[in-house]
Protein backbone atom coordinates (compact mmCIF):
# COMPACT_ATOMS: atom_id res chain seq x y z
CA UNK A 1 0.00 0.00 0.00
CA UNK A 2 1.47 3.62 -0.78
CA UNK A 3 2.25 5.56 2.03
CA UNK A 4 0.49 9.08 1.94
CA UNK A 5 1.54 12.06 3.67
CA UNK A 6 -1.77 13.66 4.87
CA UNK A 7 -3.45 14.72 8.14
CA UNK A 8 -5.36 11.70 9.64
CA UNK A 9 -7.45 11.11 12.90
CA UNK A 10 -5.44 8.00 13.67
CA UNK A 11 -3.56 9.67 16.13
CA UNK A 12 -6.65 10.50 17.89
CA UNK A 13 -7.78 7.69 20.28
CA UNK A 14 -10.68 5.34 18.89
CA UNK A 15 -13.40 5.55 21.53
CA UNK A 16 -16.39 5.38 21.49
CA UNK A 17 -17.16 9.17 21.31
CA UNK A 18 -14.70 9.50 18.43
CA UNK A 19 -16.16 6.30 16.55
CA UNK A 20 -18.83 7.23 13.64
CA UNK A 21 -21.51 5.25 12.81
CA UNK A 22 -24.91 5.37 10.43
CA UNK A 23 -27.75 5.36 12.45
CA UNK A 24 -30.25 6.63 9.45
CA UNK A 25 -30.58 6.90 5.99
CA UNK A 26 -33.01 8.40 3.08
CA UNK A 27 -33.03 8.54 -0.35
CA UNK A 28 -34.67 10.05 -3.27
CA UNK A 29 -33.84 8.78 -7.19
CA UNK A 30 -35.12 7.87 -10.70
CA UNK A 31 -35.25 4.50 -9.06
CA UNK A 32 -37.28 4.71 -5.67
CA UNK A 33 -38.40 7.07 -3.17
CA UNK A 34 -36.96 5.49 -0.27
CA UNK A 35 -34.50 2.87 0.57
CA UNK A 36 -36.62 -0.10 0.56
CA UNK A 37 -37.63 0.78 -2.94
CA UNK A 38 -34.53 2.00 -4.24
CA UNK A 39 -32.69 -1.78 -3.06
CA UNK A 40 -35.33 -3.54 -4.83
CA UNK A 41 -35.10 -1.59 -7.94
CA UNK A 42 -31.16 -2.15 -7.60
CA UNK A 43 -31.46 -5.28 -6.08
CA UNK A 44 -33.26 -6.57 -9.98
CA UNK A 45 -30.94 -4.64 -12.08
CA UNK A 46 -33.44 -1.81 -12.99
CA UNK A 47 -32.42 1.23 -15.22
CA UNK A 48 -33.38 4.61 -13.98
CA UNK A 49 -32.45 6.11 -17.47
CA UNK A 50 -35.00 7.50 -19.87
CA UNK A 51 -35.11 10.14 -21.85
CA UNK A 52 -35.28 13.53 -20.97
CA UNK A 53 -39.16 14.20 -20.32
CA UNK A 54 -39.49 18.48 -20.92
CA UNK A 55 -35.43 19.55 -21.70
CA UNK A 56 -34.89 21.84 -25.53
CA UNK A 57 -34.37 19.37 -27.90
CA UNK A 58 -31.44 20.75 -29.70
CA UNK A 59 -29.44 19.11 -27.19
CA UNK A 60 -27.26 16.63 -28.28
CA UNK A 61 -28.16 14.76 -24.62
CA UNK A 62 -31.36 13.01 -24.84
CA UNK A 63 -31.42 11.46 -21.64
CA UNK A 64 -30.84 10.70 -18.07
CA UNK A 65 -32.00 10.21 -14.79
CA UNK A 66 -34.85 12.98 -14.84
CA UNK A 67 -36.37 13.73 -11.39
CA UNK A 68 -37.45 17.61 -12.84
CA UNK A 69 -41.51 16.50 -12.05
CA UNK A 70 -40.89 15.15 -8.70
CA UNK A 71 -44.12 15.94 -6.82
CA UNK A 72 -42.89 16.67 -2.76
CA UNK A 73 -46.34 16.52 -1.57
CA UNK A 74 -47.17 12.78 -2.58
CA UNK A 75 -44.06 11.93 -1.67
CA UNK A 76 -44.58 13.34 1.42
CA UNK A 77 -48.26 12.09 1.92
CA UNK A 78 -47.23 8.34 0.87
CA UNK A 79 -43.66 8.42 2.89
CA UNK A 80 -44.37 10.94 5.64
CA UNK A 81 -47.35 9.96 6.73
CA UNK A 82 -46.08 8.91 9.98
CA UNK A 83 -43.80 12.10 10.51
CA UNK A 84 -43.88 14.68 13.09
CA UNK A 85 -46.57 16.72 12.34
CA UNK A 86 -44.68 19.88 12.33
CA UNK A 87 -42.04 17.98 10.19
CA UNK A 88 -44.70 17.86 7.60
CA UNK A 89 -46.23 20.79 8.04
CA UNK A 90 -42.61 22.56 8.06
CA UNK A 91 -42.07 20.98 4.75
CA UNK A 92 -45.12 22.05 3.08
CA UNK A 93 -44.52 25.57 3.83
CA UNK A 94 -40.75 25.95 2.83
CA UNK A 95 -40.56 23.22 -0.28
CA UNK A 96 -43.18 25.44 -2.23
CA UNK A 97 -40.58 27.61 -3.05
CA UNK A 98 -37.80 25.50 -2.56
CA UNK A 99 -35.77 24.77 -6.06
CA UNK A 100 -35.68 20.60 -7.05
CA UNK A 101 -32.65 20.42 -5.41
CA UNK A 102 -34.22 21.28 -1.62
CA UNK A 103 -37.08 19.38 -2.30
CA UNK A 104 -35.07 16.40 -3.18
CA UNK A 105 -32.23 16.79 -0.52
CA UNK A 106 -35.16 17.95 2.19
CA UNK A 107 -37.38 14.56 1.87
CA UNK A 108 -34.34 12.48 1.97
CA UNK A 109 -33.44 14.40 5.39
CA UNK A 110 -36.30 13.57 6.83
CA UNK A 111 -36.56 9.81 6.00
CA UNK A 112 -33.04 9.41 7.39
CA UNK A 113 -34.19 11.61 10.72
CA UNK A 114 -37.32 9.34 10.96
CA UNK A 115 -34.87 6.18 10.10
CA UNK A 116 -33.17 6.96 13.02
CA UNK A 117 -35.72 7.63 15.66
CA UNK A 118 -34.77 11.14 15.74
CA UNK A 119 -38.27 12.13 16.14
CA UNK A 120 -38.63 10.76 19.62
CA UNK A 121 -35.49 9.82 20.83
CA UNK A 122 -33.66 13.12 20.15
CA UNK A 123 -30.55 14.96 19.91
CA UNK A 124 -29.56 18.25 21.87
CA UNK A 125 -30.08 20.60 18.58
CA UNK A 126 -26.87 22.58 19.47
CA UNK A 127 -24.88 19.33 19.10
CA UNK A 128 -26.27 18.17 16.02
CA UNK A 129 -24.63 19.65 12.59
CA UNK A 130 -25.82 19.56 8.99
CA UNK A 131 -22.85 19.25 6.16
CA UNK A 132 -24.50 19.55 2.65
CA UNK A 133 -22.09 17.98 0.07
CA UNK A 134 -22.55 19.56 -3.13
CA UNK A 135 -21.64 22.96 -5.42
CA UNK A 136 -24.00 24.35 -8.25
CA UNK A 137 -26.86 23.09 -7.05
CA UNK A 138 -30.31 25.02 -8.30
CA UNK A 139 -29.03 24.88 -11.92
CA UNK A 140 -32.42 24.30 -13.48
CA UNK A 141 -34.25 26.82 -10.93
CA UNK A 142 -31.09 29.24 -12.39
CA UNK A 143 -32.25 28.72 -15.86
CA UNK A 144 -35.71 28.96 -15.24
CA UNK A 145 -35.35 31.97 -13.67
CA UNK A 146 -32.52 33.70 -16.55
CA UNK A 147 -35.28 32.94 -19.07
CA UNK A 148 -37.82 35.00 -17.17
CA UNK A 149 -35.27 37.92 -16.22
CA UNK A 150 -34.82 37.83 -20.18
CA UNK A 151 -38.96 38.42 -20.51
CA UNK A 152 -39.59 40.54 -17.34
CA UNK A 153 -36.71 40.87 -14.24
CA UNK A 154 -39.18 42.19 -11.97
CA UNK A 155 -41.20 38.70 -12.49
CA UNK A 156 -38.13 36.28 -11.59
CA UNK A 157 -38.87 34.06 -8.47
CA UNK A 158 -39.39 36.03 -5.51
CA UNK A 159 -37.26 34.62 -3.15
CA UNK A 160 -34.48 33.96 -6.00
CA UNK A 161 -31.84 35.86 -4.11
CA UNK A 162 -31.80 33.29 -1.19
CA UNK A 163 -33.38 30.20 -3.12
CA UNK A 164 -30.38 29.86 -5.83
CA UNK A 165 -27.81 29.63 -3.05
CA UNK A 166 -26.66 26.20 -2.16
CA UNK A 167 -26.93 26.77 1.55
CA UNK A 168 -30.82 27.23 0.90
CA UNK A 169 -31.00 23.57 0.44
CA UNK A 170 -28.83 23.00 3.81
CA UNK A 171 -30.98 25.53 5.67
CA UNK A 172 -34.28 24.06 4.67
CA UNK A 173 -33.81 20.62 6.30
CA UNK A 174 -31.80 22.20 9.45
CA UNK A 175 -34.92 24.58 10.11
CA UNK A 176 -37.23 21.58 9.82
CA UNK A 177 -35.64 19.18 11.85
CA UNK A 178 -33.87 21.93 13.59
CA UNK A 179 -30.33 21.44 13.21
CA UNK A 180 -28.45 24.01 15.30
CA UNK A 181 -24.85 22.38 15.37
CA UNK A 182 -21.64 22.99 13.10
CA UNK A 183 -23.24 23.36 9.40
CA UNK A 184 -21.41 24.17 6.08
CA UNK A 185 -21.63 23.19 2.55
CA UNK A 186 -18.63 21.15 0.99
CA UNK A 187 -18.31 21.42 -2.90
CA UNK A 188 -16.15 18.69 -4.78
CA UNK A 189 -18.23 18.34 -7.96
CA UNK A 190 -18.78 14.85 -7.90
CA UNK A 191 -16.27 13.81 -4.87
CA UNK A 192 -18.96 16.48 -2.87
CA UNK A 193 -20.60 13.13 -1.06
CA UNK A 194 -17.57 11.48 -0.01
CA UNK A 195 -15.81 14.75 0.88
CA UNK A 196 -18.96 16.00 2.87
CA UNK A 197 -18.79 12.40 4.58
CA UNK A 198 -15.26 13.22 5.22
CA UNK A 199 -15.60 16.47 7.19
CA UNK A 200 -19.07 14.52 8.97
CA UNK A 201 -16.20 12.02 10.11
CA UNK A 202 -13.76 14.97 11.20
CA UNK A 203 -16.37 17.18 13.29
CA UNK A 204 -17.85 13.61 14.90
CA UNK A 205 -14.04 12.63 15.94
CA UNK A 206 -13.17 15.97 17.27
CA UNK A 207 -16.03 16.26 19.17
CA UNK A 208 -17.38 18.92 17.86
CA UNK A 209 -20.79 17.88 17.44
CA UNK A 210 -22.74 14.40 18.69
CA UNK A 211 -23.97 13.73 15.09
CA UNK A 212 -23.90 15.13 11.81
CA UNK A 213 -26.78 15.15 8.81
CA UNK A 214 -24.56 14.47 6.01
CA UNK A 215 -26.45 15.42 2.74
CA UNK A 216 -25.71 14.27 -0.67
CA UNK A 217 -27.49 17.12 -2.28
CA UNK A 218 -29.16 16.83 -5.73
CA UNK A 219 -27.60 18.69 -8.69
CA UNK A 220 -30.30 20.00 -11.09
CA UNK A 221 -29.41 19.37 -14.75
CA UNK A 222 -30.16 22.51 -16.29
CA UNK A 223 -29.80 22.25 -20.85
CA UNK A 224 -26.42 24.35 -20.36
CA UNK A 225 -24.68 22.09 -18.30
CA UNK A 226 -25.93 18.80 -20.58
CA UNK A 227 -24.41 20.68 -23.27
CA UNK A 228 -20.81 21.95 -21.69
CA UNK A 229 -20.32 18.04 -20.69
CA UNK A 230 -21.27 17.06 -24.40
CA UNK A 231 -18.83 19.94 -25.45
CA UNK A 232 -15.97 18.34 -23.33
CA UNK A 233 -17.24 14.55 -24.30
CA UNK A 234 -18.03 13.50 -21.10
CA UNK A 235 -21.38 12.24 -21.22
CA UNK A 236 -22.70 9.78 -23.35
CA UNK A 237 -24.88 11.27 -26.35
CA UNK A 238 -23.83 9.26 -29.28
CA UNK A 239 -25.08 5.59 -29.60
CA UNK A 240 -27.99 5.31 -27.36
CA UNK A 241 -30.32 7.92 -27.80
CA UNK A 242 -33.23 4.68 -28.65
CA UNK A 243 -31.84 2.65 -25.96
CA UNK A 244 -30.92 5.04 -23.05
CA UNK A 245 -31.22 2.39 -20.76
CA UNK A 246 -28.24 0.21 -22.22
CA UNK A 247 -26.33 3.70 -22.22
CA UNK A 248 -24.87 4.00 -19.13
CA UNK A 249 -22.40 0.67 -19.22
CA UNK A 250 -19.22 1.04 -16.95
CA UNK A 251 -16.41 -1.45 -17.59
CA UNK A 252 -18.24 -2.51 -21.21
CA UNK A 253 -16.15 -1.86 -24.39
CA UNK A 254 -18.70 0.28 -25.59
CA UNK A 255 -18.70 2.88 -22.61
CA UNK A 256 -19.17 5.98 -24.16
CA UNK A 257 -19.47 9.01 -21.57
CA UNK A 258 -21.27 9.01 -18.03
CA UNK A 259 -25.19 9.67 -17.91
CA UNK A 260 -26.08 12.36 -15.40
CA UNK A 261 -29.10 11.70 -12.99
CA UNK A 262 -31.20 13.55 -10.62
CA UNK A 263 -31.15 12.23 -7.07
CA UNK A 264 -30.25 12.78 -3.16
CA UNK A 265 -29.28 10.82 -0.37
CA UNK A 266 -28.71 11.81 3.51
CA UNK A 267 -27.66 10.00 6.29
CA UNK A 268 -27.50 10.58 10.32
CA UNK A 269 -23.83 9.87 11.19
CA UNK A 270 -23.71 9.85 14.72
CA UNK A 271 -20.82 9.11 17.51
CA UNK A 272 -21.16 5.17 18.54
CA UNK A 273 -21.31 6.94 22.57
CA UNK A 274 -24.78 9.42 20.77
CA UNK A 275 -26.25 5.98 19.04
CA UNK A 276 -25.77 3.82 21.91
CA UNK A 277 -26.59 5.76 24.50
CA UNK A 278 -30.02 6.27 22.02
CA UNK A 279 -30.52 2.58 21.81
CA UNK A 280 -30.99 2.67 18.05
CA UNK A 281 -29.96 0.49 15.36
CA UNK A 282 -26.80 0.94 13.54
CA UNK A 283 -25.99 0.16 9.94
CA UNK A 284 -22.68 0.60 9.77
CA UNK A 285 -19.79 2.55 10.95
CA UNK A 286 -17.29 5.03 8.89
CA UNK A 287 -14.38 4.41 9.23
CA UNK A 288 -12.21 6.22 7.20
CA UNK A 289 -12.31 8.88 4.49
CA UNK A 290 -9.58 10.54 2.17
CA UNK A 291 -8.91 13.83 0.05
CA UNK A 292 -6.64 13.93 -2.30
CA UNK A 293 -5.60 16.25 -5.41
CA UNK A 294 -4.62 15.82 -9.40
CA UNK A 295 -3.28 19.08 -9.21
CA UNK A 296 -4.94 19.67 -11.92
CA UNK A 297 -7.96 21.54 -13.83
CA UNK A 298 -7.99 18.41 -16.70
CA UNK A 299 -11.10 16.63 -16.08
CA UNK A 300 -9.12 13.55 -17.14
CA UNK A 301 -8.26 11.01 -14.22
CA UNK A 302 -5.53 10.76 -12.49
CA UNK A 303 -4.08 7.32 -11.17
CA UNK A 304 -1.65 8.21 -8.45
CA UNK A 305 -4.63 10.67 -7.27
CA UNK A 306 -6.51 7.96 -7.35
CA UNK A 307 -4.15 5.47 -5.76
CA UNK A 308 -3.53 8.01 -3.25
CA UNK A 309 -7.08 8.52 -1.83
CA UNK A 310 -8.08 5.10 -2.01
CA UNK A 311 -4.98 4.09 0.30
CA UNK A 312 -5.16 7.26 2.22
CA UNK A 313 -9.11 6.53 3.40
CA UNK A 314 -7.51 2.76 3.76
CA UNK A 315 -5.20 4.05 6.19
CA UNK A 316 -7.11 6.79 8.22
CA UNK A 317 -9.73 3.42 8.63
CA UNK A 318 -6.46 1.80 9.98
CA UNK A 319 -7.90 -1.46 7.76
CA UNK A 320 -5.30 -3.39 5.37
CA UNK A 321 -6.11 -3.81 1.85
CA UNK A 322 -6.53 -7.29 1.90
CA UNK A 323 -9.80 -6.67 4.94
CA UNK A 324 -11.75 -5.10 2.04
CA UNK A 325 -14.14 -7.19 0.66
CA UNK A 326 -16.17 -5.07 -2.05
CA UNK A 327 -16.03 -2.00 -3.01
CA UNK A 328 -18.57 0.18 -4.77
CA UNK A 329 -16.65 1.84 -7.92
CA UNK A 330 -16.99 5.45 -9.21
CA UNK A 331 -16.94 3.86 -12.52
CA UNK A 332 -19.04 6.31 -14.53
CA UNK A 333 -18.62 4.43 -17.91
CA UNK A 334 -16.17 6.74 -19.51
CA UNK A 335 -13.69 5.56 -21.19
CA UNK A 336 -10.29 6.65 -19.43
CA UNK A 337 -12.44 7.11 -16.01
CA UNK A 338 -12.92 3.34 -15.46
CA UNK A 339 -9.74 2.08 -16.53
CA UNK A 340 -8.05 4.17 -14.51
CA UNK A 341 -10.48 2.77 -11.64
CA UNK A 342 -9.32 -0.47 -12.49
CA UNK A 343 -5.85 0.44 -12.15
CA UNK A 344 -5.77 2.16 -9.08
CA UNK A 345 -7.44 -0.88 -7.27
CA UNK A 346 -4.52 -3.38 -9.13
CA UNK A 347 -2.39 -1.01 -7.60
CA UNK A 348 -3.38 -0.60 -3.95
CA UNK A 349 -4.93 -4.32 -3.37
CA UNK A 350 -2.52 -6.46 -5.36
CA UNK A 351 -3.75 -9.79 -6.53
CA UNK A 352 -6.49 -9.22 -3.78
CA UNK A 353 -8.39 -7.05 -6.13
CA UNK A 354 -9.21 -9.83 -8.20
CA UNK A 355 -11.12 -11.56 -5.09
CA UNK A 356 -13.26 -8.26 -4.39
CA UNK A 357 -16.56 -7.72 -6.04
CA UNK A 358 -16.52 -4.38 -7.68
CA UNK A 359 -19.92 -3.36 -8.78
CA UNK A 360 -21.15 0.14 -10.53
CA UNK A 361 -24.47 1.65 -9.14
CA UNK A 362 -24.19 3.97 -11.92
CA UNK A 363 -25.21 1.29 -14.83
CA UNK A 364 -28.62 1.35 -13.37
CA UNK A 365 -28.77 5.21 -12.10
CA UNK A 366 -26.84 6.64 -13.76
CA UNK A 367 -24.32 9.16 -12.35
CA UNK A 368 -26.16 11.51 -9.48
CA UNK A 369 -22.86 14.40 -9.37
CA UNK A 370 -22.69 15.74 -6.43
CA UNK A 371 -24.48 13.12 -4.47
CA UNK A 372 -23.43 10.76 -6.52
CA UNK A 373 -21.36 9.21 -3.51
CA UNK A 374 -23.73 9.82 -0.93
CA UNK A 375 -25.95 7.54 -2.90
CA UNK A 376 -23.42 4.87 -3.36
CA UNK A 377 -22.51 4.90 0.42
CA UNK A 378 -26.14 4.47 1.21
CA UNK A 379 -26.12 1.49 -1.79
CA UNK A 380 -22.92 -0.22 -0.23
CA UNK A 381 -25.08 -0.29 3.51
CA UNK A 382 -27.72 -2.06 2.64
CA UNK A 383 -25.54 -4.00 0.36
CA UNK A 384 -24.18 -5.07 3.97
CA UNK A 385 -26.90 -5.20 5.61
CA UNK A 386 -29.06 -7.58 3.32
CA UNK A 387 -25.40 -9.33 2.32
CA UNK A 388 -26.26 -9.07 -1.26
CA UNK A 389 -24.39 -7.37 -4.00
CA UNK A 390 -26.24 -5.64 -7.25
CA UNK A 391 -25.29 -6.23 -10.45
CA UNK A 392 -23.30 -4.15 -12.82
CA UNK A 393 -25.70 -3.81 -15.81
CA UNK A 394 -25.10 -3.42 -19.73
CA UNK A 395 -22.15 -5.16 -18.98
CA UNK A 396 -22.54 -7.18 -22.17
CA UNK A 397 -19.11 -6.70 -23.77
CA UNK A 398 -16.29 -6.73 -21.42
CA UNK A 399 -13.76 -4.85 -21.75
CA UNK A 400 -10.65 -7.12 -22.01
CA UNK A 401 -8.36 -4.80 -20.70
CA UNK A 402 -11.14 -4.31 -17.19
CA UNK A 403 -10.96 -7.90 -16.11
CA UNK A 404 -12.14 -7.81 -11.63
CA UNK A 405 -15.11 -9.41 -10.77
CA UNK A 406 -17.67 -6.41 -11.88
CA UNK A 407 -20.50 -8.42 -10.38
CA UNK A 408 -22.35 -8.48 -14.27
CA UNK A 409 -26.24 -8.62 -15.37
CA UNK A 410 -27.18 -10.65 -11.76
CA UNK A 411 -27.56 -9.79 -7.59
CA UNK A 412 -25.29 -11.90 -5.84
CA UNK A 413 -25.00 -13.22 -2.14
CA UNK A 414 -21.86 -11.37 -0.51
CA UNK A 415 -21.19 -11.46 3.33
CA UNK A 416 -19.19 -7.47 3.45
CA UNK A 417 -17.27 -6.60 6.51
CA UNK A 418 -15.31 -4.33 4.71
CA UNK A 419 -16.38 -1.72 1.86
CA UNK A 420 -14.84 0.98 0.14
CA UNK A 421 -16.52 3.50 -2.20
CA UNK A 422 -14.95 5.41 -4.78
CA UNK A 423 -15.52 9.63 -5.84
CA UNK A 424 -13.52 11.37 -8.50
CA UNK A 425 -14.69 14.98 -9.11
CA UNK A 426 -13.71 17.23 -11.54
CA UNK A 427 -11.17 19.55 -10.47
CA UNK A 428 -8.94 16.56 -9.91
CA UNK A 429 -10.33 16.06 -6.93
CA UNK A 430 -10.94 12.28 -5.43
CA UNK A 431 -12.39 10.73 -2.31
CA UNK A 432 -12.89 7.72 -0.79
CA UNK A 433 -14.01 5.87 2.22
CA UNK A 434 -14.07 3.13 4.16
CA UNK A 435 -17.36 1.67 5.74
CA UNK A 436 -16.99 -1.46 8.28
CA UNK A 437 -20.00 -3.39 9.65
CA UNK A 438 -21.05 -3.52 13.41
CA UNK A 439 -21.20 -6.82 15.05
CA UNK B 1 -58.03 47.08 -12.50
CA UNK B 2 -60.61 47.75 -9.80
CA UNK B 3 -59.42 47.65 -6.19
CA UNK B 4 -61.39 44.95 -5.32
CA UNK B 5 -59.65 42.56 -7.80
CA UNK B 6 -56.22 43.55 -6.47
CA UNK B 7 -57.43 42.82 -2.62
CA UNK B 8 -58.94 39.25 -3.94
CA UNK B 9 -55.26 38.44 -5.53
CA UNK B 10 -53.50 39.59 -2.77
CA UNK B 11 -55.61 37.98 -0.49
CA UNK B 12 -55.70 34.50 -1.70
CA UNK B 13 -51.58 35.10 -1.64
CA UNK B 14 -51.88 36.03 1.59
CA UNK B 15 -53.55 32.73 2.74
CA UNK B 16 -51.31 30.58 0.75
CA UNK B 17 -48.23 31.78 2.05
CA UNK B 18 -47.93 33.49 5.54
CA UNK B 19 -48.61 30.67 8.36
CA UNK B 20 -51.97 30.85 10.09
CA UNK B 21 -53.73 33.46 7.54
CA UNK B 22 -55.95 31.03 6.15
CA UNK B 23 -59.51 30.93 7.51
CA UNK B 24 -58.93 34.83 8.62
CA UNK B 25 -60.38 38.16 7.77
CA UNK B 26 -57.80 40.18 6.57
CA UNK B 27 -59.27 44.13 6.34
CA UNK B 28 -57.46 46.61 4.55
CA UNK B 29 -56.35 48.53 7.37
CA UNK B 30 -54.15 44.64 8.83
CA UNK B 31 -50.62 45.03 8.81
CA UNK B 32 -48.72 42.00 7.20
CA UNK B 33 -46.27 41.57 9.73
CA UNK B 34 -48.12 43.05 12.71
CA UNK B 35 -51.34 41.64 12.26
CA UNK B 36 -50.32 38.37 10.95
CA UNK B 37 -46.92 37.85 11.71
CA UNK B 38 -45.81 37.59 8.40
CA UNK B 39 -41.88 37.28 8.16
CA UNK B 40 -39.55 39.24 5.58
CA UNK B 41 -39.58 36.54 3.02
CA UNK B 42 -43.24 35.98 3.11
CA UNK B 43 -43.92 39.66 2.80
CA UNK B 44 -41.56 39.68 -0.12
CA UNK B 45 -43.15 36.72 -1.77
CA UNK B 46 -46.97 37.81 -1.42
CA UNK B 47 -46.34 40.83 -3.17
CA UNK B 48 -44.03 39.48 -5.64
CA UNK B 49 -46.19 36.76 -6.81
CA UNK B 50 -49.35 39.17 -6.87
CA UNK B 51 -47.66 41.85 -8.75
CA UNK B 52 -47.06 38.70 -11.37
CA UNK B 53 -50.10 37.12 -11.24
CA UNK B 54 -51.90 40.60 -11.78
CA UNK B 55 -48.60 41.75 -13.91
CA UNK B 56 -48.34 44.99 -12.50
CA UNK B 57 -45.10 46.20 -11.49
CA UNK B 58 -44.73 48.21 -8.35
CA UNK B 59 -41.56 50.37 -7.77
CA UNK B 60 -39.67 48.34 -4.72
CA UNK B 61 -38.79 51.98 -3.47
CA UNK B 62 -42.17 52.50 -2.73
CA UNK B 63 -42.58 49.49 -1.06
CA UNK B 64 -40.46 50.40 2.42
CA UNK B 65 -43.19 53.24 2.72
CA UNK B 66 -45.80 50.49 3.40
CA UNK B 67 -47.36 50.43 6.31
CA UNK B 68 -50.42 48.13 5.32
CA UNK B 69 -52.30 46.20 3.03
CA UNK B 70 -54.67 49.80 2.63
CA UNK B 71 -51.23 51.33 1.15
CA UNK B 72 -50.24 48.89 -0.71
CA UNK B 73 -53.10 48.13 -2.72
CA UNK B 74 -52.92 51.71 -3.25
CA UNK B 75 -49.13 51.37 -4.68
CA UNK B 76 -50.78 48.10 -6.76
CA UNK B 77 -53.36 50.59 -8.20
CA UNK B 78 -50.86 53.77 -8.89
CA UNK B 79 -48.78 51.80 -10.82
CA UNK B 80 -51.91 49.89 -13.10
CA UNK B 81 -53.05 53.36 -13.76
Amino acid sequence: MNKINQPSANNLLRNDQHRAVITGMGIVTTLGETCNEYFDAIIAGCSGISLWKDKDTRLYSKFGGDMSDFDFKSHIERVGKDYPLDWTKGARKLLRSASLSGRLVTVAAMQACYDAKLHYVKLNPERFGHVLGGNNLGNSYAFDNTLEFEKEPDFIAPLYGAVAADTDVLAISSEILNLKGPSFTVGGFCASGNLALLSGLDLVRSGRADAILVSGGAMELSPVWLQGWTLIDAISFRSFNDEPTRASRPFDKRREGFVPSEGAGVIVLESLASAQARGVEIYAELLGASSTSNASRLTKPDLDGQVRAISGALQDAQIEPDRVDYINAHATSTSLGDASEVAAIKQVFGAHSYQIPVNSTKSMLGHCMTASSMVEMITATLQMKHSLVHPTINLEEPDPELDLDFVPHQTREHKINVALSNSFGFGGLNSSIVLGAIN
Amino acid sequence: MSRNEIFTVLKSNMEMIIDGVEGLEIKENNSMVSDFGADSLEVVEVISRTQKQLRIKIPRTALSQVNNIKELIDLFEKAAS
